[in-house]
């Protein structure tokens, strides 16, 4: 079989889409989203955490309270600064971020014994200081619980009796969540980007073609349709490869340049992680533009294609939305399923449990089966008159 | 030599079927410039498409030099140059492209393809445009272009469906050319038109199709003669009215 016509097709569209500047802008920003996006979540956090330990903590009525201040001042990174005249109007209208208020009986009432009041404002939706409010907190309880420590050895008794629980603190940080589910969205970005790069040569090639009127002169010549349909997917495709592995290539770009063991991350993506993932998530690129193409048939014009397209990147979420209520990482079953399954992959890639070698066999598999089924669709869309000639 | 036997296309099922070609024959001879003529929405078009391959007819017989193509389009595709009714470009590929990339899709090989190339944009005057994309192309110019593309494989049958709609006179008059070249050539061209003029100044012979018949086949003389009528315009109105008067009754 002469399947020259394929490339001679392909070669092509890759020439004509590589013409198309403002589709072209399209691609480089879907690529460069992604990574950017990534890189700016991750250094916000890393610069939120560094932030917290070293505070500045605005105290109001500090002369109330020489042993508190006093003892803040030791701590590590924490500098004391005049608080603002209304505190609460202070911290509501965001010029401070949290106030410390120490009450006028605090003196009186600390040298009794009895818990001296001290306000703390802050504003629980601004999410950019919940990390100093948390370290300020745990200041304040570790405060109480040292100096009611030394209150019960005063009066000869063991702190310990007053601690019913030893509570021991393994503690998973916030932020170390926070880039964690930064992570997560990695697999996202990668099946966007399959979707996103193909999409122009997809929709331009089939529905451009018939709102052109290019179809009919392209139909008579003697190639086989369905080889007319590989042509056209195997260039969507192999742009959607490269839009891929670009995407991927850039975030670990990205990721190698912000301090990732700050954040105690233990996520680690190297050359053989990338590997890895390219090999998890390349079924996508076959895949995706195979659904494109079948459903571009469908539309008289570009726009109207492009509509469609828009849905469909819609499948890209699905993966997310499931991972929120039932987890897919490690559960081998999932992995033939396209999209869903390259997402999975990816996660254990990322989590450091990388599929064994027939995994990636079986994902493949089932990928192929089923951009042959949506070829196979497109070619038997191309075969009818009512697409061929109607618009 | 194109051969059309008895060709019968309706389009929609159910309570109301447009029969758009109605028992449709004809033949085209090779050396000869054969004329579709017929008013908008005779089913000149419809023919021609199942000529081309593109549409199956419900019943009825095609053969392209002797080849049966009705279920193997494929084979006919090789010996054909089709100009079609929509003949759309892509905005983004120069006139040179076009032409390369249906000469490939043909299967040409590379001394061929550039031979060719070299030809057609000769006798189709493109040389001055032929690196330029498209997309800023006249009307004219995109005809030419679709035109070239249609012949790179050197076919011995051409069939043109409506070619100098909408062309200016210089573009016209290129068109004519290339018409009268081919048939100097020795090869069967096709075309259709609902333009007199047109039809009368290439054709050897007209068929004049209505309402999805042929309603009468001659050169331009024998239609004046056989309605007695005094130009073909006459002839072709008074053709056409027939048919449609019997459908009437």
């Amino acid at each position: 079989m002469n399947l020259k016509p394929v490339l001679v097709v392909a070669r092509k569209e890759l020439t004509d889409s590589s013409r198309d500047r403002r589709a072209l802008y399209g691609v480089v920003l879907g690529v460069l989203i992604g990574p950017l996006l990534i890189g700016v979540m991750l250094s916000k956090i890393a610069g939120q955490e560094k932030a917290a330990n070293e505070i500045s903590i605005p105290v109001v009525g500090r002369e109330y309270a020489p042993v508190l201040v006093n003892w803040l001042q030791q701590q590590p990174g924490v500098e004391i600064v005049a608080g603002p005249a209304d505190p609460e109007a202070s911290v509501r209208d965001r010029k401070t971020d949290f106030v410390l208020v120490v009450k006028k009986e605090f003196g009186e009432k600390f040298r009794d014994s009895r818990p001296a009041p001290v306000q703390l404002y802050s504003d629980s939706t601004q999410q950019t200081i919940r990390a100093k409010v948390r370290r300020l907190r745990s200041l304040l309880n570790r405060f109480s619980s040292e100096t009611g420590g030394m209150r019960l050895i005063a009066r000869g008794v063991s702190p310990s009796i007053a601690s019913a629980l030893k509570v021991d603190d393994v503690e998973v940080s916030n932020a170390q969540q926070r880039a964690a589910t930064v992570f997560n969205i990695i697999p996202m970005f990668l099946l966007l980007a399959a979707f996103s790069t193909g999409m122009q040569i997809a929709t331009d090639s089939t529905a451009g073609e018939r709102e052109r009127g290019s179809l009919e002169p392209l139909l008579l010549n003697p190639v086989p349709r369905w080889q007319l349909v590989a042509g056209k997917w195997l260039a969507a495709a192999g742009a959607a490869f490269v839009g891929m592995a670009l995407t991927l290539v850039f975030t670990a770009t990205v990721l190698t340049k912000l301090p990732l063991e700050d954040l105690g991350v233990r996520y680690h993506v190297g050359a053989a992680e990338i590997l890895l993932l390219i090999a998890a998530v390349a079924p996508v690129a076959l895949v995706a533009p195979a659904l494109q193409i079948y459903l571009a048939c469908f539309a008289k014009s570009f726009k109207e294609a492009q509509s469609y397209m828009g849905f469909l990147v819609l499948l890209v979420t699905i993966p997310g939305v499931l991972t929120s209520f039932y987890p897919l990482t490690d559960r081998p079953w999932l992995h033939p399923i396209p999209i869903v399954g390259q997402f999975a992959m990816s996660m254990d890639i990322l989590g450091g449990k990388p599929p064994a070698m027939w995994g990636f066999i079986v994902a493949g598999l089932g990928s192929i089966a089923l951009t042959g089924v949506f070829l196979g669709l497109a070619t038997r869309m191309l075969t009818a008159e009512k697409i061929i000639f109607g618009r | 030599m194109i051969r059309a036997e008895d060709l019968r296309k309706t389009f929609g099922t159910g309570a109301a079927p447009v029969v758009a070609v109605d028992g449709v024959s004809f033949t085209a001879p090779d050396g000869m410039v054969t004329g579709l003529l017929g008013p908008n929405g005779a089913g000149k078009t419809t023919s021609l498409r199942m000529v081309y391959g593109l549409m199956k007819p419900d019943s009825g017989s095609i053969e392209i030099d002797g080849q049966n193509i009705v279920g193997n389009p494929l084979a006919a595709q090789r010996r054909l140059g089709v100009l079609p009714d929509m003949s759309g470009l892509y905005p983004r590929l120069t006139a040179r492209e076009h032409i390369q990339y249906f000469g490939n899709l043909q299967g040409l090989s590379p001394a061929v393809l550039a031979a060719r190339m070299q030809y057609l944009i000769d006798i189709l005057d493109l040389k001055s445009v032929a690196d330029r994309r498209v997309g800023g192309f006249s009307h004219g110019e995109r005809t030419k272009v679709a035109l070239a593309r249609a012949l790179v494989h050197d076919p011995q049958n051409i069939i043109l469906d409506e070619p100098t709609n909408g062309l200016d006179v210089m573009s016209t008059r290129a068109v004519r050319d290339v018409i009268r070249h081919l048939k100097a050539e020795g090869r069967c061209v096709m075309f259709s038109s609902h333009v007199m003029q047109e039809v009368s100044a290439l054709c050897d012979r007209i068929i004049v199709i209505a309402r999805g018949r042929v309603v009468a086949e001659g050169t331009a003389d024998e239609l004046i003669a056989h309605t007695g009528k005094n130009t073909l315009e006459d002839a072709f109105v008074s053709l056409s009215g027939v048919v449609a008067t019997e459908a009437a009754v």
